[in-house]
């Protein structure tokens, strides 16, 4: 049996998985990894299948012990991760000996490291899935960010597996300056011509009120005319939502499941990686997709 | 952008692209709109389509969310309901919710504005028939339609950072209840025993959008009577 102690759980550290579909329509959002390119290489450097859960760690990842000898992975956000004070390589299989002391600093570059622990994690899964939604308490660890104290338990895998690191070409450089592409969304004709051009050149700056909900956008735009109404819609992680005070809030993995301000837009799913990579006073611009 | 219409239960829909792989649709009708929605929905559900992985139904639209390995096709949509006539006949769940109504906590905010008093309020509240329009924006929050005008009351200036579970609050010309304790900037004029949602089941509620709800006021006694035998 695998094990891991939490001694310190880092800023914001949640147990996620691909996220948990079909009970959006009692209200439930979809949760899941924020950033799903991370989340798929670091399963993949473990030999683990997609749909286990790994361990996503925000902006400062907190310091782990290892209680049996395990293979993990880091993929994502560069947190200067060590094991027992030695640097270790992101995007590579990692062979950890049961005492090892796994430590993070705060995020370099990017905003969400991945940890991948090779084997079959013994969680249980609420409405059939690992994910942690923190604004409903529920799934992951007790419905919440994960504390000191602390332990993942899991089946070690007994096939035979091969270590292997990632090739440069498939690790994104992450960016604190991105432009993202939308799809134009039903609402995006409530905005006049002009505001469509000043939406397309305005320079957004990332707030640090962004979180898994949404990722909360200012600058100096501002809608001229009429504010219109609309009735509460359907949404999803990557609508580009357009309140009155003209300050952009593009919906991410815990984001609501319907919602009543125009949806100018909808970022692209592979877009949407890079977006959670973002740190907060990151700045990003919108193109239109074609 | 509206992208299209398509045929679905003997009417027309406006199709929008919300996404990559997700599909807004709107009835082209002027009458019946929850009605048309809620029975869609329920064919949609029980059709199984592949690849359909959520649908929300909501006020005026059908929102489909499909896995990105499928394709949308507005063809095979059309194809389970071959039918011209639409069908809004079925069978309508009705519960009857207990509220206790010396629980709410902003009733002296909604007698000002309504300009009735707290036993008129409740007298109004409690003798409508509501309809489940739909669950959203959290967890099991349910909101009805059918409030009557008299008692609808704006929502507060300041939302309240909790709002416990099981509350009965007005926002707008809208009711609805708080499955789970969130934040929220209703008028809460009640508290019930129910509770509807559980995530720890496979079916987190019993009800579902188009259920018929009826409240019954119940005093503070028979609520603390029955929270204490549901322990």
């Amino acid at each position: 049996m695998g094990k891991l102690v939490v001694i310190d759980g880092g800023l914001f550290t949640t147990v996620q998985d691909a996220g948990r579909f079909g009970f959006r329509k009692y209200g439930v959002p979809v949760s899941g990894v924020m950033d799903n390119s991370a989340f798929e290489l670091v399963n993949s450097l473990v030999g683990n299948s997609p749909e286990t859960p790994v361990l996503e760690m925000t902006l400062k990842g907190g310091k782990y012990r290892f209680e049996s000898d395990s293979v993990i992975a880091l993929t994502g956000a560069n947190m200067n991760p060590t094991v027992n004070g030695i640097s270790v390589e992101l995007n590579s299989s990692l062979d950890i000996k049961s005492g090892d002391i796994l430590d993070f600093e705060y995020a370099r570059r990017g905003c969400r490291c991945y940890l991948g622990v090779r084997g079959i994690w013994e969680i249980e899964k609420i409405l059939g899935s690992y994910s942690t939604y923190n604004e409903g308490d529920f799934g992951g660890i007790e419905g919440r960010t994960l504390q000191k104290g602390d332990q993942l338990h899991w089946k070690e895998i007994q096939a035979d597996f091969q270590s292997y690191t990632s090739s440069r070409e498939e690790i994104p450089y992450y960016s604190s300056k991105l432009t993202v592409e939308f799809i134009p969304g039903p609402e995006w004709n409530w905005l006049s011509k002009k505001e469509q051009d000043k939406f397309l050149s305005t320079e957004f700056k990332i707030s640090s009120e962004s979180n898994r909900m949404g990722i909360r956008l200012n600058s100096d735009f501002q809608i001229e005319g009429k504010k219109r109404e609309m009735v509460s819609s359907g949404v999803i992680p990557g609508i580009i939502q357009l309140p009155p005070n003209g300050s952009p809030i593009i919906l991410m993995k815990d984001g609501q499941t319907v919602g009543g301000y125009p949806r100018i837009g909808k970022v692209l799913d592979i877009h949407l990686n890079r977006l959670a990579q973002v740190q907060p006073n990151g700045t990003i611009r919108f193109k239109k997709s074609d | 952008m509206e992208s299209g219409s398509l045929h679905l239960n003997g009417i027309s829909w406006s199709v929008f692209r919300l996404g990559e792989t997700a599909w807004l649709l709107q009835p082209k009708v002027s009458e019946n709109v929850l009605e048309h929605i809620h029975s869609a929905s329920d064919l949609l559900e029980r059709s199984k389509i592949d690849g359909l992985q959520d649908i929300i139904p909501a006020y005026d639209s059908i929102t489909l969310i499909y896995d990105s390995q499928f394709k949308y096709d507005p063809g095979k949509i059309s194809e389970i309901s071959p039918s011209r006539e639409p069908h809004l006949s079925r069978e309508k769940n009705i519960f009857e919710i207990n509220v206790c109504y010396e629980l709410g906590m902003d009733w002296n905010e909604v007698e000002v504005k309504t300009g009735l008093s707290k036993e008129e309020v409740i007298s109004i509240h409690s003798t409508q028939n509501y309809t489940l329009a739909m669950m959203g924006f959290m967890p099991g929050f349910i909101f009805l339609e059918g409030l009557d005008d008299r008692i609808a009351v704006s929502r507060k200036e300041k939302p309240r950072i909790k709002v416990p579970s099981g509350s009965v609050g007005i926002g707008g010309n809208q009711t609805g209840i708080y499955s789970l304790e969130s934040p929220g900037g209703w008028q809460i004029i009640g508290r019930t025993t129910e509770s509807f949602f559980d995530v720890k089941k496979t079916l987190p509620t019993k009800l579902k959008a188009g259920d018929r709800i009826r409240f019954k006021p119940i005093s503070k006694e028979e609520f603390d009577k029955v929270v204490a035998k549901n322990g």
